[in-house]
């Protein structure tokens, strides 16, 4: 499989993912974001040192793997190309502060070691939470939720489009690379020459795409304002998952302060 | 004079000045009427269909839809009367699940959850689709894609159909499945084809196009059976006409 070929299959696996019939993608959108919100919050307030409680933080994205039925090293796989990224924000910390904070053998451990995996952790959950939040959630009712944030209809809509519209550049680029491929045996990538025209017949093949697409939209009622299914009030449940996370997150939370 | 027509007066359309690919087009078409657009690559089929539906509204003459003149202002209500099936499924499909897709338009005319859902199920109903109703999109075979194409204008409850190549890519059987939903349908359809043999059983009128023109506008027997006719104007007869008339 290409690379682009796999990009498209891993879109689409997230968004069956996030349409199973499970009982956590079935928890009101908006309860979930404001849990994802909060957690994130909580995660990235803990203290540079204070690395164990960051560990038991992990409690949360433990959970929804468990209770969701989701694939850790599968989540891992997709987030190959982020996970680094974060992890390397704190890098240089163990070049700043040289603070002695204990002693492990002989071996002496700095505050700018310490602070470098917070800070790795802190990015690591991030990342988790924001996944469990797309994987269990569809991007309809990620951009129901925020509308009922009162984020601006045509801010909702972009991120909407954007997405959708992120698979139809993904296989014009494939079908564009597939057509070349198959007429350059032999060579590895796409020899620089090209380039340019490639792109611009990625352009203008998107775009032509895209403009009939939207066509298709029109003709059928779209005026600039999607309208979403599952416009379902907060339920028992909602609540109820709300409450428990609060609760676990904050006596967690409190429990480090204390 | 039933209220689901069109009529088309003296159109012509250009997309580049100075070149014309439809030229003074005329005709009616009424209720429960199915016709056939025929005619060689670039005649100005799929440019006719999409005048229609105000895809272009730069042309000069006339064209009416339930008396409402194609034109900018009315084409929410004008597009709400018409469904119009693409010619690559690809194009018309743009929501997650078959669902969500055949509900965009319900949903766009401001119909409650409960309407949508009802006229969800009775647009997979009348297409056979029941089995595909929450699958993903991308999922979707050829023949799947294309039946969901016409649920999903279905939805809309049109009155009148306008199909671009329905017929394109289809194997046999999901070809003979269109035929068979097509021949079903009370709307008035327009269907633009190369495949004249679907022509031929689904449509009792035909016109054929050539060079932006209408060449002939009659009944699909004499039209499709007139070999001169056809080949004058870059086409042959429908294959199982072949072995009869040669």
């Amino acid at each position: 499989m290409s690379k682009m070929t796999g990009a498209i299959y891993e879109i689409h696996q997230i968004d069956e993912i996030a349409q199973r019939k499970n009982w956590i993608n079935d928890i009101h959108p908006l309860i979930k974001l404001i849990v994802t919100i909060g957690y994130i919050l909580c995660v990235v307030s803990f203290h540079k040192y204070d690395l164990t409680g960051l560990i038991i933080m992990a409690v949360y994205p433990a959970s929804l793997f468990i209770l969701g039925d989701l694939s850790f090293l599968g989540s891992i796989r997709k987030l190959r190309i982020v996970l680094p990224l974060v992890c390397a924000v704190g890098i240089w910390n163990p070049f700043f502060d040289k603070q002695p904070m204990m002693l492990l053998g002989a071996f002496t451990i700095t505050g700018g070691m310490i602070s470098m995996v917070t800070l790795m952790l802190k990015g690591i959950l991030s990342v988790l939470a924001s996944y469990l939040f797309i994987a269990t959630t569809t991007i309809e009712k990620i951009c129901y939720a925020l509308k009922l944030l009162h984020v601006p209809t045509i801010l909702v809509t972009q991120i909407l489009l954007t997405y959708r519209y992120i698979s139809i550049l993904l296989s014009e680029a494939n079908r564009i690379m597939t057509a070349y491929l198959l007429r350059a045996p032999g060579q590895k990538g796409i020899h620089f020459k090209v380039w340019g025209s490639l792109a611009g017949q990625l352009l203008l093949g998107s775009m032509d795409r895209a403009s009939r697409v939207y066509e298709s939209m029109s003709l059928r009622g779209y005026n600039g304002t999607f309208y979403f299914r599952g416009k379902k009030a907060i339920g028992k449940n909602d609540i109820f998952y709300l409450l428990i996370w609060i609760l676990i997150i904050g006596v967690l939370r409190m429990e480090v302060l204390l | 004079m039933s209220h689901i027509h069109i009529d088309v007066e003296e159109v012509s359309f250009s997309y580049e000045l100075g070149q014309e690919v439809l030229k003074n087009i005329s005709f009616h078409a009424s209720e429960n009427e199915s016709i056939g657009l025929i005619g060689a690559n670039g005649a100005g089929k799929s440019s006719l269909l999409k005048l229609l539906v105000g895809l272009g509204t730069n042309y000069t003459g006339s064209i009416r839809v339930e008396e409402m003149p194609v034109k900018k202002d009315m084409l929410p209500k004008i597009r709400e009367k018409i469904g119009y099936v693409f010619q690559d499924s690809d194009n018309q499909l743009f929501m997650s699940n078959v669902y969500d897709d055949i509900a965009f338009a319900p949903r766009n005319y401001g119909f409650s959850e409960e309407e949508t859902e009802r006229r969800v199920e009775n647009a997979i109903n009348m297409v056979k689709i029941q089995h595909l109703k929450d699958k993903q999109i991308y999922k979707l075979s050829g023949g799947e894609k294309k039946m969901v194409s016409i649920a999903t204008i279905l939805g809309m409850l049109p009155d009148i159909i306008l199909m671009d190549e329905p017929s394109i890519a289809l194997d046999p059987k999901n070809r003979r499945n269109l035929i068979h939903i097509l021949n079903g349908f009370s709307h008035l359809k327009i269907i633009a084809s190369h495949d004249l043999d679907m022509i031929l059983e689904t449509c009792t009128r035909t016109i054929l196009l050539s060079d932006g023109k209408i060449v002939q506008d009659g009944s699909t027997k004499e039209i499709l059976t007139d070999k001169e006719l056809l080949e004058a104007n870059g086409l042959e007869l429908p294959y199982c006409m072949q072995s009869i008339i040669n």
